[in-house]
């Protein structure tokens, strides 16, 4: 590819003042990576899930017994 | 001609395939048939009695090291605390008194208790400690329930009137008619007998009796019976004596069981530095032990150490180089150091060891996303989606595009409807509402923005993302009052913000022209 000439070159200013306004921005929350679960509280967590699920069947049936 | 197995003979060996429900029922029918031993010499019936009760105990054991969970009143009324304020590097209750050159939480996110999150949660992690009762009561939710009232209304309670309920015949050892004295005479039964009130029943009062009667007929010579004692000292919250109990026990026989428990009770009485001492002389004992490494480990990473933390758990992976949370701890640690690449390798290494659940592959997406792996990023967190177990996890999934839509391929709509989704899910999601809030704003509703921003702020007063953005906000809307007030305790949560700096310095110029 031949190379063009570009008919535009780049401006530093060496003189004057330069500006610069810091303005906060809002911020986002971070990504946050999720812990693993130890296998103690997996079970515990198993564990309360079926007794709540066994004690709603028991309760279910206590119902439709009294019905 | 069928020859039939001898029924107690079947048992043990469903015992042994763990296949408790079924070695249960077998023990079951030959008490029925026999409920007493018609021939003393032959103990049948008290085999199948001692093999139900070990299979029932089996059935919801749990590791009794790992669980730790403080109620309300134990937290908030303490009493083995010395001093109200701990100097620096002695208490687990300062975070923050020791940073071991760990990241801030600009870059890495909080709990509550205000330390860097980690890789792992135990039963223990997931509470940390509120700084006031209001704190308390409102927000730890652990593993979906609230927190208990004290210890002894705890999960466990829960669980074992749970499983009496869900037995037609009544509990299968009627605890108030049994004659401890007698089954502490007999060594043979009295232990499976502890554990099958201990963790079955979860009823520790009777489980201390019979252990106090047993440590007396063996002469206060079993160590077993003392650490057994230390337990039910510890569940009702008795640190001293559990402490004496154990030390004891160490005298007659070094355990590393021991160890694990008696740095629990001191981690309880918030005395880091004297477990760690302790792990240090179980480690002279039993060098290399994993578990000691490993409590070593957590303690300095809950002193906010996460260097020396990273440290041990290094040396854990040269002992054990399966050990599931020192590699996410080490992962999620070089994620939060600008190093996804490498928590990547640790990530993987957990998915070629089998670990298979929502958590891991979104970690492993992140990372993907982070290390600039584009191809596998979005296929991870379809994976995470289909794994996923229930809504709080489906709303931090859902989190994770606007990660890749809104600081990836600036798709504010996506990022937006994620977000929506994640609040759907789990309508406490702190980290949802500031940034819907921020997404808000940029659409031009502030009001609809301000609204979402003091809801984070009061669902997590602990992060300071949502005060700093509500104190920009008021700022630029003209309420410099309330951008004070947001201000400051955005420097409360994360005293080394710049721009929060910058922002309350501006605003006491203003203040001081008015």
């Amino acid at each position: 590819m031949p190379e063009v000439k570009s008919i535009f070159r780049e401006v530093l200013p060496k003189q004057g003042q330069l500006s610069m306004e810091d303005v906060p921005t809002m911020v986002l929350c971070k990504p946050k990576l999720l812990p693993l679960k130890s296998v103690t509280l997996e079970k515990l967590e198993k564990m309360q899930m079926e007794a709540q699920e066994a004690v709603k069947q028991q309760e279910l049936a206590m119902k439709e017994q009294s019905q | 001609m069928e020859v039939t197995m001898d029924p107690l003979f079947l048992a043990w060996s469903y015992f042994r395939r763990r296949k408790l429900q079924q070695c249960s029922d077998i023990c079951t029918k030959i008490l029925q048939e026999n409920p007493y031993d018609q021939d003393p010499s032959l103990f049948i019936s008290e085999a199948a009695w001692s093999l139900k009760t070990r299979a029932l105990t089996e059935m919801v054991y749990i590791d009794e090291v790992e669980v730790d969970q403080e109620g309300i009143a134990e937290m908030m009324l303490d009493e083995s605390s010395i001093a109200q304020v701990a100097r620096p590097g002695t208490s687990l209750r300062l975070p923050g008194t020791s940073q071991g050159g760990g990241p801030t939480p600009a870059v890495r996110p909080m709990t509550q208790s205000g330390r860097p999150i980690t890789g792992f949660v135990r039963p223990s992690t997931q509470s940390g400690r509120p700084g006031t009762m209001e704190q308390a009561i409102k927000t730890p939710r652990t593993a979906s329930t609230a927190r208990p009232v004290t210890s002894a209304s705890g999960r466990f309670i829960r669980l074992g009137t749970a499983s009496m309920l869900t037995n037609p015949d009544g509990p299968f050892i009627n605890l108030s008619r049994l004659n401890l004295a007698k089954y502490s005479q007999k060594p043979n039964l009295s232990r499976t007998l502890f554990e099958y009130i201990f963790h079955h029943e979860n009823d520790v009062k009777n489980a201390l009796d019979l252990a106090a009667q047993a440590t007396e007929h063996a002469q206060f010579k079993d160590w077993w019976w003392k650490v057994q004692l230390g337990k039910c000292y510890y569940r009702l919250g008795l640190y001293r004596e559990a402490e004496k109990q154990f030390r004891s026990a160490l005298n007659h026989q070094e355990v590393v069981d021991t160890y694990l428990y008696l740095a629990k009770v001191y981690q309880r009485l918030d005395q880091p530095i004297t477990a760690l001492n302790l792990f240090k002389q179980g480690l002279d004992h039993f060098p290399g032990e994993v578990t000691l490494l490993t409590g070593i480990a957590r303690i300095h990473e809950e002193m906010n150490n996460i260097s020396s933390a990273t440290e041990y758990y290094k040396d854990v992976l040269k002992q054990d180089n399966t050990h599931v949370e020192a590699i996410a701890c080490i992962g999620s640690n070089h994620f939060y150091t600008d190093q996804p690449e490498i928590a990547l390798r640790f990530y993987r290494r957990l998915l070629q060891m089998g670990v298979y659940n929502c958590q891991l592959y979104s970690n492993l997406g992140l990372c993907c996303f982070y290390a600039q792996q584009y191809d596998m990023t979005l296929s991870s967190f379809e994976r995470a989606l289909v794994l996923v177990d229930n809504d709080e996890e489906q709303a931090d999934v859902c989190l994770l595009y606007p990660n890749v839509s809104y600081n990836g391929i600036g798709d504010l709509t996506l990022a937006y409807q994620c977000f929506k989704l994640a609040l759907a899910f789990n309508n406490d999601h702190a980290e949802a509402y500031n940034n819907l809030a921020v997404l808000e704003l940029r659409k031009g509703r502030i009001e609809q923005s301000k609204a979402f921003l003091q809801t984070a702020a009061s669902l997590a007063p602990h992060m300071y993302e949502p005060h700093f953005n509500l104190s920009i906000l008021s700022e630029k809307i003209g309420d410099l009052q309330s951008s004070y007030t947001a201000a400051q305790k955005s420097e409360d949560a994360f005293p080394e913000h710049v721009d929060t700096q910058q922002l309350l310095k501006q605003l006491r110029q203003h203040f001081a022209v008015l």
